[in-house]
Order: C-alpha cells, then sequence, then structure tokens
C-alpha cells in the first residue's frame, strides 16, 4: 500500500471510512474524528504542529460537508473514479438511506445504480448547491419542526428515508415536523426521536433535541402561576 | 494435526516499552505473564531494564541471587544458568542487572550474545521488560521481539515519549535495512526534528530516500506496512481517556503511515498501588479487580490477534 500524506488523502480516508458507509456511519467517523484533531488535543501532542492540525481540521470538515450530502458525494465519488482512485464498480449499495438490513452487510442487492456519475443536475429544488445548504443550515438557527423539515429537504431526503435510518415511525417524524406535539408520545420519546432524527440529517443531536423541546415544553406544561 | 501443534508452539517474543518511566511496563509485564501462564503456557519474563530492574519486585521476589550481570559478564556460560523460578507455575524470570554499572550499558558484543542466547530459550511466551528511554539497546529490544507493546499514560508526557519512542524505533528499523551511507545520512538528519531538509514525516523521509534510489525507498515503504506496534493504555479513570488509545491510532495512521494497534486498557485503581506496596502481584493479590481484568482481557486480545474496536465503548 502506498503511504500518503495528510494532504492526499481523500475524504473517506481522512474520515477512516469505507466508500461505502451510509450517511450514518459517516456522520459518526466524523464526530468522532473531530474530537481527534480538535486544538489541544492531548492524544496529538508533540506529533502535529498546531497548523497543521488545523489544516487536517479544515480538510475534516471539507470531506464532511462533501459526503454528507448526496449530490455533492455522488459528484466527488464520481470524481475519485475518474482519477482510478476508487474501483469502478462502486461499493455503494444501490440505495445508500435505505434499511440498514439491506445496507453494507448483507448481499448487495441487484446493482441497480443510480445514474450517478451524470452531469450534475441543474434543475430541480431538490437539488441545492453545496454553498446553498452552508447558508440555510447557518440561517435555521433554532431547531423548529419547520426548520427541521426545511433541513430535510435540503439534504435531499424524504420522510420514508428518514424512518429507514431512524427506525422512528414516519407518523411521528412527521408530528414532530409539524409540531404536532399533542398526537406525540412521552417527552423521553419524543427526545429519543429527536436525537436519532438529528443523527440522521447530521446535526448535533443534543442541540436539536434541547432547541425542540424548549418550545415543546412551553406549549405542553405551560408555566404555573 | 502434528502441524497445527507446532505452529502453536512456536515461540512469542513481546517487548514491552515505552519512552517514559513509571508508566507501568513492568507492572503489566509480570501480570500479562501471570494470566499466560494461568492459561498453561510456559513464560518466562525477562527484566531487559538493565538499569533499574525491579520486574522481580512486582512478582513479590526479593532480591534475586542470580541475574542478567552474572550472564553478561560471562560468570555464567548460558542464560538458562540465570532463570529462576517465582512461585507461580509455569512463570520463570531472568531478573535484571543489579550490581554492576557497566550491565546498563551493555556493549554491542554482550548484547548481540545476549539476544542470541534469548532465541534458544524454551518457551511459549518470552516477555521482555523494556526500561525508560529511547537508547539505541532498548529499541533494538523492541525491534528484536515478534510483537512490541506500547504503555503510555492519559498525559500529555507520556503521549509525547510515546512518540518519540515510535519514531525513534520506526527510523532505526530504516537505518537497519539499507546499506547505503548517504541514505544512513538522511535517515539521521530525519530523526533531528529540525533538520534542514525539511523532512518532517516519515512520508517526506521516504519520498526523498526515492530521489535518491526507488528501490530503497520502496523497501522502506514495506517496512512501514510491517511495523505494526501495538498499545496500551494504563490508568485510564474515564472513557475520555480511553478514546486516547483510539485517537492515537489515528493519529498514527495519518502521520506515520503505521497501523498502532490498540491492544487495551487498564483502569485506574487504588488496589494496584495497594499491591505493589504488599510486594505481592496484582493478578494475585486482587485478581477479580477491575485492572487485573482489564490486563487479562489483554492477553486475550494479544492471543487472539484482536484489538479494541469503539463499539467496545458502548
Amino acid at each position: 500500500m502506498m503511504m500518503k500524506r495528510v494532504e492526499d488523502l481523500n475524504f473517506y480516508e481522512l474520515l477512516e471510512v469505507d466508500p461505502g458507509a451510509s450517511s450514518q456511519e459517516i456522520h459518526r467517523a466524523y464526530e468522532r474524528i473531530r474530537k481527534v484533531y480538535e486544538p489541544n488535543s492531548v492524544a496529538l501532542y508533540s506529533l502535529f504542529t498546531p497548523d497543521e492540525t488545523e489544516t487536517i481540521r479544515a480538510r475534516i470538515e471539507e470531506a464532511y460537508r462533501t459526503l454528507i450530502y448526496e449530490d455533492n458525494r455522488v459528484r466527488y465519488d464520481a470524481m475519485l473514479r475518474a482519477q482510478g482512485a476508487m474501483p469502478e464498480p462502486p461499493a455503494l449499495p444501490p440505495q445508500r438511506t435505505g434499511p440498514a438490513r439491506t445496507g453494507r452487510t448483507g448481499a448487495p442487492p441487484a446493482p441497480e445504480r443510480r445514474p450517478a456519475a451524470e452531469p450534475p443536475p441543474a434543475s430541480g429544488p431538490s437539488t441545492p448547491k453545496h454553498d446553498d445548504i452552508a447558508s440555510v443550515s447557518q440561517l435555521v438557527g433554532e431547531f423548529t419542526g419547520p426548520a427541521i423539515r426545511l433541513l430535510r429537504e435540503q439534504r435531499g431526503k424524504d420522510l420514508r428515508a428518514i424512518a429507514d435510518i431512524t427506525r422512528v415511525g414516519m407518523r411521528f417524524l412527521e408530528y414532530i415536523e409539524e409540531e404536532d406535539y399533542r398526537k406525540l408520545p412521552a417527552r423521553a420519546y419524543v427526545r429519543g426521536f429527536l436525537q436519532l432524527y438529528a443523527k440522521a440529517l447530521g446535526c448535533d443531536p443534543e442541540r436539536l433535541a434541547s432547541d425542540y423541546l424548549k418550545r415543546y415544553d412551553a406549549a405542553m406544561n405551560p408555566p404555573k402561576k | 494435526m502434528m502441524e497445527i501443534q507446532d505452529a502453536l508452539r512456536k515461540k512469542e517474543i513481546w517487548a514491552i516499552g515505552g519512552g517514559k518511566g513509571g508508566i507501568g511496563k513492568s507492572l503489566i509485564t509480570g501480570n500479562i505473564g501471570i494470566h499466560l501462564a494461568r492459561l498453561k503456557k510456559q513464560v518466562l519474563l525477562v527484566d531487559a531494564d538493565l538499569g533499574g530492574a525491579n520486574l522481580h519486585t512486582t512478582l513479590g521476589i526479593g532480591v534475586p541471587e542470580m541475574t542478567l550481570s552474572d550472564f553478561l559478564n560471562r560468570r555464567v556460560e548460558h542464560i538458562r544458568d540465570v532463570i529462576i523460578p517465582t512461585g507461580i507455575p509455569n512463570l520463570s524470570l531472568i531478573s535484571g542487572a543489579q550490581d554492576f554499572l557497566d550491565a546498563a550499558n551493555p556493549n554491542f558484543a554482550q548484547k548481540t550474545r545476549l539476544l542470541r542466547h534469548l532465541e534458544t530459550l524454551e518457551a511459549d511466551y518470552i516477555l521482555l521488560d523494556l526500561g525508560a528511554g529511547t537508547s539505541f539497546n532498548i529499541l533494538d529490544f523492541f525491534l528484536f521481539s515478534d510483537h512490541g507493546i506500547l504503555v503510555v499514560l492519559p498525559e500529555p508526557t507520556a503521549i509525547e515519549n510515546a512518540y518519540r519512542f515510535i519514531k525513534s524505533a520506526f527510523y532505526r528499523r530504516f537505518k537497519r535495512v539499507v546499506s547505503d551511507p548517504h541514505i544512513k545520512d538522511v535517515i539521521d538528519a530525519a530523526m533531528d526534528q529540525k533538520n534542514s531538509m525539511g523532512i518532517r514525516t516519515p512520508h517526506d523521509l521516504i519520498e526523498r530516500v526515492k530521489t535518491m534510489e526507488r528501490e530503497v525507498g520502496e523497501v522502506l515503504e514495506l517496512e512501514v506496512a510491517k511495523f505494526r506496534p501495538k498499545l496500551v493504555v494504563n490508568q485510564v479513570r474515564t472513557k475520555m481517556d480511553i478514546q486516547i488509545g483510539f485517537s492515537m491510532k489515528s493519529a498514527c495512521q495519518k502521520y506515520f503511515g503505521i497501523n498502532l494497534e490498540f491492544l487495551g486498557y487498564v483502569e485506574h485503581d487504588d488496589c494496584v498501588w495497594q499491591s505493589i506496596r504488599s510486594k505481592r502481584p496484582l493478578a494475585v493479590e486482587y485478581p477479580f479487580s477491575r485492572p487485573s481484568r482489564c490486563i487479562e482481557r489483554i492477553v486475550h486480545n494479544l492471543l487472539r490477534k484482536e484489538q479494541m474496536t469503539m463499539s467496545m465503548l458502548y
């Protein structure tokens, strides 16, 4: 195996994931690796200079932003393949967002590949550009139900896809997005659902859940006089 | 069937090092030995910490009569003659040098004789307890063994020394496989972090060597793939501390391009120093304590050639 310098690692190598990794796996790997390379990380002591660590961090962020969004990832994979850096019959299961049981572990189903490397679809509101996504998620600020829906749509995922990843019923996901609090189960369950949903979207689970529950609490348990 | 048995009987030499002193190398060596011996393996512990031997103390043995210095100074002919029993079945010990000042710094001939004799010894496992530091003798013991185990504490000082140890061992290994004196000079220069050639990482070094002689660079690349030290994080108090093992693995992969195997961790517990105070081995005095269990798990990982995975944390 060729030895590579950090700058030459591709995004999968950088995040230490398999090229066929699901978005959830990528998210988890990102969360882990981001901690490894945070400034003053004790495990790096004396190995990397602060500048080098900063460069690696920037690359990790870039890798994550590229791989977590379907469209960007498809384009990136195509680029890797064109460079011969990724095997041609892609290790990706046809539907990356599909349920885990048909995912990487099982025998991959018939390779009905998506039109992967085709020219980046320029039309349609469901294929926003990288920059648009970044700006929207910054704009979100607070994770309200509609904000979560917007975020999901920006990721190009429908409720079914989220339900498959999180194993949370579509019905409940819908109630979450509609902020239909009364139809949701007890608060503790809602919290769990929110965290799973956040992970599937690649957001900070703690932040999303606490944001959302603040509004939930305000509506469900109005402060007593 | 016989062949399988023979394969299983093949002797393995493990070295336990780590660069920094006082991080539990002897304690871990001794207790790994006890756990192996309990699994009915013939185990020989060798205290290769020639300047500051105290492996015998972690095993609860007083100052031994025969030590390595008797062998090094040729008071006995064969290394077999300095093996002493430990009182634990299947476990014997070669104690470190005690008396002679020069025993701490054996010369080349003495070291070669020692390594040659070690290879002839009959045992299932020979464990070398290395001293602190990155002197050539220590590095050579480490590289001589089949498996090198590094011990660190979750502290910057220990981690810094561990990386220095890896780097030194790595470059010494490089130097042994090249013969061209010019390339040897480049490797020496690369050890100096502020070298004028701009070589910062092993990757830079290999690229540099490749411009000098392509094949030699490729040989070094192979050496990188073969170098797989193992890591034990000692005295962990939190999950974050365990995490350091995974982080170091990632950092080593990215910086050195080597595969550091995270073998396991040992939890911090007062029973460890209590056992040292009472001069009785941890695995004997507190066999069911958490640190002792941790070491048991390390032994299992070693025997099954496995390592820690993230999922074990949750």
